[in-house]
Formats: structure tokens, sequence, C-alpha cells
């Protein structure tokens, strides 16, 4: 059946990647007793220092295995949420086939990103979960602002969000309000940004198809939408658009292609934030805490790398705040819900990789600016 | 030879079901198999169970369309689900359900073959099919003293501490809470003690033992952990080792004033607690 599809290249790198982390686990239990722990007990240094730091991390198959563990963590929280997203956006797709209110939304430069980031508190998901819906939005032809603003800001402005913040930082009142306002102003920012990009420079081609049907002739050529007389369409004349409630079997068949392509994607942000993790000691990145850019810096790189959903990474926060200047722990709160390594899998579904690389400056820029106001306000 | 466009819509979406099929049975089983115990908080539980519900009705209702298809079109003549409608075709993988459902048989023949959507849909469906069969075939096996060495400790507040425990009842990471939030060692100085945790090597220090507190996966984890006063003259216990540990609080002094160690009287190896994480 398979036999005559070529491999896309796309899948090449997340099965290159699964390969050493397939091959650990059996290793793991294999070789620790072996290889590992011998070592540990036999140098006279194993009391010492701690076993990370004996066995080389490239032979230490106690540091796959452990990798494993954290490859499987991250990807099985995620997957509900990713579901829950997926479902959110087949449902809108059942429910306005046409889009219709999508493109009632407001289209200004400010109102539009507000708008969207207000529908935050409608899907009380984190960001995996934001990625399909800000997909439907975007290919349902919602004004751009409006999705970018709701992408950006909604892991942030959502009732779980807000209540796991209050619930960590009870006492820090700054910090409660600042987290909500700060994502606006990324999202605002971002949106504004992004817009700076022509849309067939900014979203992938899949999806700028899918959104242009949505659109107004008078908005787009009929040879930028393909269809009509005019365009790359090769079939014979068939009856004009018409877009219709997807029967049941279309829609589940969507939703079924949709939530698999997402989590292929998702599997592959996974495996690098894994690998990351594993490498790259936690301790380094908090170590330089006092320092008032550095810090900020430092946690934004911990909030790329650690990559845990927004509903809860104001609990992890809290394990490290005493240690960290507000404008570093405010930093962190900020860019894990719009970029991290897990994400960046998903938004690649979205974004070509020019949008993506602006994406990700302009959300570290604009959160390092925040974190620096933040530390100069605060210290 | 002519592809059969019907058949290869049925096998997409046998595959489609394959693939759904494995990654429901991997969260399922995750929550029957004591995996989530080992990765995720425990409030996350219900939730991945109840995705893995969706994700098996929707690999059974594709399963069930496809070879329902299959039965339809026998002669290769591919199901006709829906009346004609117009529409681009789509070419990525998130391309929105075939519009473009008019009959294969109004299409010239050129067009009797899998799109490049339909193709990476396939490919899709396989890659991620291996992988849910690869979780579900390697179950994970990790380190928790590995983990703990690459985490700074946890600093985060008190939480809620169980005063009103007698001191025998609270457990590792009752002691650290309390003693973080009341740091005049000497008023616990003598009490009794029985807890249990893995055994976490130190730089510089003898191991203790520690635990892992998690708010959402192990990606997230820190650990916590108790300095002990080892028996004399016994090997140091291994990493990761899992120990139940009955004694005494008592004060030991150090350079930066004295500090509570627990100074055993038992120590039993036991097995990997069925909920080895703290939240």
């Amino acid at each position: 059946m398979l036999a005559a599809l070529p491999i896309p290249s796309a899948l090449a790198l997340p099965l290159a990647l699964a390969l050493p982390l397939a091959i650990a686990p059996p290793l793991a239990q294999a070789l620790p007793q072996a290889l590992a722990l011998p070592l540990a007990q036999e140098l006279p240094l194993a009391q010492e220092l701690p076993l990370a730091l004996i066995v080389p991390a490239e032979l230490n198959a106690t540091r796959l295995a452990t990798g494993w563990a954290i490859f499987q963590g991250l990807l099985i929280e995620a997957l509900p949420f990713l579901l829950l997203g997926v479902v959110i956006a087949a449902a809108a797709r059942w429910l306005a086939p046409d889009g219709r209110w999508l493109r009632r939304l407001p289209s200004g430069p400010l109102l539009g990103p507000l708008s969207g980031a207000a529908l935050g508190f409608a899907l009380p998901a984190c960001e995996c979960g934001n990625v399909p819906v800000a997909r439907r939005l975007l290919a349902g032809g919602a004004p751009l602002g409006a999705a970018l603003g709701f992408l950006f800001a909604a892991p942030v402005l959502n009732p779980i969000v807000l209540a796991s913040t209050a619930a960590a930082f009870p006492d820090k009142l700054w910090l409660l309000l600042c987290r909500p306002l700060g994502a606006v102003v990324v999202a605002v920012g971002l949106a504004l940004l992004l817009a700076l990009l022509p849309e067939r420079e900014l979203l992938q081609s899949d999806l700028l198809e899918e959104r242009w049907l949505r659109q107004p002739l008078a908005a787009v050529s009929l040879l930028e939408r393909r269809s009509g007389l005019v365009g790359a369409m090769p079939e014979p004349a068939l009856p004009p658009a018409t877009l219709v409630r997807p029967s049941l079997e279309e829609l589940l068949r969507h939703t079924s292609r949709e939530f698999l392509s997402l989590a292929l994607m998702l599997v592959l942000g996974c495996l690098v934030a894994t690998l990351v993790q594993l490498w790259v000691p936690r301790s380094w990145l908090l170590a330089v805490g006092g320092a008032p850019t550095l810090s900020i810096l430092a946690l934004m790189l911990l909030a790329l790398v650690v990559s845990v959903c927004s509903s809860v990474d104001a609990f992890l926060a809290l394990s490290f705040a005493a240690q960290v200047t507000p404008g570093a722990l405010l930093a962190f709160l900020l860019l894990g819900p719009v970029i991290d390594l897990k994400l960046l899998g998903l938004l690649s579904l979205l974004f070509r990789p020019r949008g993506l690389l602006l994406t990700t400056g302009g959300a570290a820029l604009l959160v390092l600016l925040i974190g620096q106001w933040i530390n100069l306000w605060q210290l | 030879m002519v592809r059969n466009p019907a058949h290869d819509a049925r096998n997409a979406a046998i595959l489609r079901a394959i693939a759904l099929g494995l990654w429901a049975l991997v969260l399922l089983r995750s929550c029957v198999d004591g995996r989530l115990d080992l990765l995720l908080r425990r409030s996350f539980h219900p939730l991945v169970a109840l995705s893995g519900v969706v994700l098996l009705l929707l690999a059974l209702l594709q399963a069930r369309w496809a070879f329902g298809s299959a039965a339809e079109a026998p002669s290769g003549r591919p199901p006709q689900t829906r009346p004609p409608k117009t529409g681009p075709p789509k070419t990525g993988p998130l391309a929105a359900a075939p519009r473009a459902t008019a009959s294969q048989d109004e299409l010239p023949a050129r067009s009797r073959r899998l799109n490049p959507a339909e193709r990476r849909d396939g490919w899709t469906a396989l890659a991620t099919a291996l992988l849910a069969a690869l979780l579900l075939a390697l179950p994970p096996n990790p380190s928790f003293a590995d983990l703990a060495a690459q985490r700074p400790p946890d600093e985060g507040s008190a939480g809620e501490l169980s005063f009103v425990l007698p001191p025998a009842q609270r457990s590792l990471t009752d002691w650290v809470r309390l003693l973080r939030s009341q740091p005049d060692p000497a008023l616990f100085d003598g009490d009794p003690v029985r807890i249990s945790g893995f055994v976490l090597p130190m730089p510089n220090q003898p191991p203790q033992l520690a635990r892992l507190l998690v708010r959402c996966c192990l990606a997230d984890a820190t650990p916590v952990g108790l300095p002990v006063r080892w028996p004399a003259g016994r090997p140091a216990p291994e990493a990761d080792q899992w120990l139940a540990i009955e004694g005494r609080m008592a004060l030991e002094p150090g350079p930066s004033g004295a500090s509570l160690v627990v100074v055993p009287s038992t120590v039993r190896s036991i097995a990997r607690p069925r909920y080895p994480l703290e939240p």
C-alpha cells in the first residue's frame, strides 16, 4: 500500500531522532549494572560527584533511559490538550463551515489582536491546544491580527492559567497583573510585527489556500485562490464553491488527519526539548539568577527548553522564584506560552520559516524588554 | 497500471484507524499499567484516560467507514459519500477534508492517483503508528537520581504543611517543607522519623534520601532531599535505590551552623512505590 509513497523529508528528522531513544531503554535496562553504576562505585570520587558528572553523557545508558521517560512524560501530558484543540477546531468547522462569524472579528491593528486574545477565555487549554484552533481561525478567513492575538495571548488569558498563577503566587499581586497584561502586549506586538510580512511569506501554502478560499474575491484574486476559470484547477468545471456543513464522516476524517499531523510535529518538539534537557543541566541556567539582564535571558532560555504547559508553569516557576529576579520570573511565564521547543514543530505547520523566526525573535525581544522594565521597577 | 483511488482511500483510512487506535492504546494502557504514575502528576490522569477513549472512538469510526466503504465499492468504484462539490486540490497535511469529492469516475485518468496531500497523510499515519508502537513496546524506566542530579533542588514555598501530623507520619516532602518554613532546627531535634525515598548522590556530601516533586510531568521534576547519617562501616547505598528509613532527627554541627540530619535506626530496601512522584 505504501510502497509507492516516497518518504517525505519532513519525516526523516523525527525518525532519525527517534532512533537513539528507541534503542535507549533496552540498553538502559541491560547496561546500568554493567556500565554506569559499577563505574561510579569503583571510582574513589563516586561519593563526591553525581553520576551525571562521572560517566560521559554520550555513554550513559541511564541518561538515555531517563530521557526516554522525560520524552514520554512531555508527550503524554501534551496529547490531551492537543486533542482538545483539534476537537474544538472541528466543532468550529461543523458549527460555522463558511467561517462567516470569523470574518466578522475586528481587523484593526490593535482591536484585532485584542479581540483574538479575548477569545482565549473560551478555551481553557494550554498552547498545544491553541495551535489547531488558531489554524482553524486562519483557515476560516479570520483577520490575521485576531488569529495571531488568539494564538499568542490565549495560552495565558484563560481561566485555568490565571487561576494556577494566582494559586502559585497569591502574595505577588504585581505578577498576577503583569502576566496577563504582558501576554496582551506580546500578542499585540507580535501581531503587528508579523503583519509586516505578506501573508504568502508568513503562512504555509496549504493553510493559505484554505484561507483564501474564505476571503472575498475583492481581496484575493482567482489566480491566488486557484479556483474558478483561472488557476491551477485541472479538473472539469464543477459547480461554484459552496462552503456547506461537512458530513460527519468528512468531519471526523479531517479531525483524524489533523490530529495525526499535529501529533507528529508534537513528537518532534518533545524530542528536541528532551535532548536539550538531557544535555543542559538546569543549574547552569539558574546560576545567573541575581544578574538583572542575564537572569532574564537565562529564564527565557529555560522556558524554551523546559516546554512545560502554560497551565502549570507557574507552579514550576515557584520552585526557583526565590533565586531569580522578578523580571526573569515574569519573562519565564510570558515566553513559554508563546514559543518553546515543543511548540516549534506545531507552529511550523502554521508559519513559514521566516514567520517562525520572526515570531521567536520578536517574542524574545518583547519579553526581554518587559522583564527589564519589571526589574527596574521592582529591584 | 492505474491505481484504484477507492482502494487507496480505504487503505489510508485503515492506516489512520490503526494509528489512532495505537495512540488510544498508548494513553489507555498508560493509565492502567502504572506508567502514568511514573510520568505525570495525578491530576492529569483522568484527562489522559478521557483522551484515550476519544481517540479509540475516532479509530473505531474510521475503521467502520473504511470497511463500510470497501463493502459498498467492491469493484473498485469509489464510494460517493457526498454530492459533488468544488474546491481546489489540497496539498498540505492539514488541508481540509477533501472537498473535491466529486465522483472519481468524472475525473480524468491522470487524476486517478494519490495526490501529494494523500501521500503525506499516508506517511504521517504510518510514522505516528510506528511511534505509538514504540511507546507501547518500550515503557519508561527513568533513573530518578540521574534526573535529580541535573536539577537544582526545589526552593518553593512551604505549601500545605502537615503541622498537625505526628512527626513519625510526616513524609520526606513534609519534613523538607517544614524545615524550610521553620529554620530553627533545634525545634525538631530528637523527633521520630519514618520516611521513604530514593538515594540521591550529592557532590562533596554523603548521599541524601530524596523525592521528586512534579507540577506537570517528569520534565519539570525538581528534587527535595534530607541528609542522612548513614551507618558507619557499611557501604554507601547505591544511587536510585529506594529505601525506607526509621530513626530520629539529630542536630549536626556544620560550617554554617547546626543542621538537622536523619539518624536511621533501621534502613530497609523497598521497591519503587506505586506513586513515586509527589505534588
